[in-house]
């Protein structure tokens, strides 16, 4: 049996390197696909890779770009901390109250998840105007179900038997809930954040070209009305950058822990 | 016991509508006070919602909509399965489709398939389908390889025993082996296509129910805006209960469950 696995492993990592070779061909394929095209068509259609990589490098180093990056960051953190908050609190009190359980679980759930994002924002322009309260705003509501729905997942998949342990263990309810369903939760929160993340920088910048007078999404709104195209591009290479990135570097890594620290039956 | 359990449940089913009922009444005072263009009646638009059912052009732009979701989401459904079938025929692609193609359109920002959508294909509904697809198709590769991921092998190995025929062997074996994860798949990017999606037609149609929004932001009407989001509620409420959850449950890995 465990020669069976080595062995596996040990194909696995060999033809490993294989897949990202065909990998980094695929992507060096595209670039080139993506350059030669661009060598036909106008410049306000698709501009070429090197000037989109040149408008890269004056966003760096352009101070007001930057600060607008930066606002954006706060739009995405702001809302993912309020939208967590309020799931969190939501999903509790649904677990522990019987009697909120249909309203919370029954009425507001559904209604948020079937609620279009598209008309959170109008409604926001309509009631804050163009601002930060309705850039915030409109996310937030856009992110709600998502962490209600995962928040109360991880609550209704606690072991009992756990928790009867902890009963038996101690008294104090405080002490029981830090150490025993909190640790519990840590997937179910984790993945409520991962899913977050992902989802409002897809939002934040659609909620900042409408609703907003900051951000990247109201410098792409200026860049589309002047047919500026590199800056466009410019401004979603640094999303996925920023997305990409924080996938690969954070969220991917604790993920594969949590899976090894939380796998049952094994 | 079951006659304490029930009254839980009164009390459950009393709180409950008890505060979509106390939401109304608030919003009803509360519009009373306020200029429409702000916060319009439950009455204005319950008026504005019927017009969906009587005016045949409102309606016309309801039934645009719901036709272009429902192709947008085909389309990127048969992509995604195109792909996951891709890499379990040659899993040297598997790198390829997982961390590029995925991660790309995972990461890319839905306003910007918009925005270029409409410089490369200009206004129309094929630019909406385009969108439209961009946007949804990360949900359903994540999905389909889910999917291809957990079939049984043993079941596999089966089918190859029971007839060479790759296509039988495909419809017979792996298709309905992936159903669970592919109508699951569907649920979410149907849900995201009504959601998000909908940005496509606030830039790349003339008709649809994101033009109709788009219109009447640009003149205050509040009643319509409301009107809009709670056709959407409805459309996506309706077709969910009576289309996707009995689906979802008719392929259920857990059957016993589901029953």
């Amino acid at each position: 049996m465990i020669a069976a696995l080595a062995s596996v492993s040990k194909t696995e990592s060999n033809s490993r390197p294989k897949t990202v070779v065909v990998a980094h061909l695929f992507t060096l394929a595209v670039l080139l696909i993506w350059w030669g095209y661009s060598q036909i068509v106008p410049d306000y259609q698709l501009p070429g890779p090197g000037p989109v990589a040149r408008r890269v490098g004056s966003f760096l180093t352009n101070g007001n770009d930057l600060t607008q990056l930066g606002i954006s960051l706060l739009h995405v953190t702001a809302a993912i901390g309020i939208a967590f908050v309020l799931g969190c609190a939501l999903a509790v009190l649904s677990h522990s109250f019987q009697t909120l359980h249909l309203l919370i679980d029954g009425r507001i759930t559904p209604f948020l998840n079937a609620f279009s994002g598209i008309g959170w924002l109008f409604l926001a322009i309509l009631w804050f105007g163009l601002n930060d309260t309705t850039v915030i705003f409109a996310v937030t509501l856009i992110l709600l179900p998502f962490t209600i729905i995962n928040i109360g997942a991880g609550l209704r998949e606690l072991d009992r038997d756990l928790l009867e342990l902890g009963k038996s263990l101690s008294p104090n309810p405080l002490r029981r809930t830090m150490k025993i369903v909190v640790p519990l939760l840590l997937p179910y929160l984790f993945t409520a954040l991962r899913t977050s993340f992902g989802v409002s920088w897809k939002v934040v910048l659609t909620a900042e070209l409408f609703g907003g007078n900051s951000g990247v999404g109201y410098l792409l709104n200026v860049a589309r009305q002047e047919f500026d195209t590199e800056t466009i591009f410019a401004i979603i290479f640094f999303i996925l950058m920023f997305v990409a990135g924080s996938e690969i570097v954070l969220f991917r890594p604790i993920q594969r822990r949590l899976d090894r620290r939380f796998a049952r039956g094994q | 016991m079951a006659n304490k359990r029930t009254s839980a449940t009164t009390t459950q089913r009393l709180i409950a509508d008890g505060a979509v009922v106390a939401v109304i009444a608030v919003w009803w005072m509360g519009a009373r006070h306020l200029p429409a263009f702000v916060l319009p009646g439950p009455l204005d638009v319950l008026k504005e919602m019927a017009r969906f059912l009587i005016d045949g052009g409102t309606a016309y732009h309801a039934a645009v909509s719901f036709g272009r979701v429902v192709v947008s989401v085909t389309i990127a459904m048969s992509l995604a399965l195109a792909l996951a079938s891709v890499v379990r025929a040659a899993p040297i692609f598997d790198e390829v489709v997982e961390r590029r193609i995925l991660t790309f359109f995972n990461s890319f920002p839905s306003v910007g398939w918009a925005i270029l959508g409409v410089v490369w294909f200009k206004i129309s509904t094929p630019t909406v389908l385009f969108i439209q697809t961009a946007i949804i198709l990360p949900f359903c590769i994540i999905n389909a390889l889910a999917g291809f991921r957990q079939i049984d092998p043993d079941l596999d190995e089966l089918g190859l025993s029971l007839t060479r025929s790759p296509i039988r062997r495909f419809f017979k074996v792996t298709l309905p082996l992936v159903a669970p994860f592919l109508i699951a798949g569907l649920r979410v990017s149907y849900g995201i296509c009504w959601k998000i999606a909908l940005v496509s037609e606030l830039f790349g149609a003339s008709s649809g129910l994101g033009y109709l929004l788009m219109r009447a932001q640009t003149t205050s009407d509040a009643a319509t805006v409301f009107a809009c989001c709670l056709v959407i509620v409805l459309i996506f409420g309706v077709t969910d209960y009576f289309v996707l959850r009995p689906l979802a449950a008719r392929f259920s890995v857990n059957q016993d469950h589901a029953s």
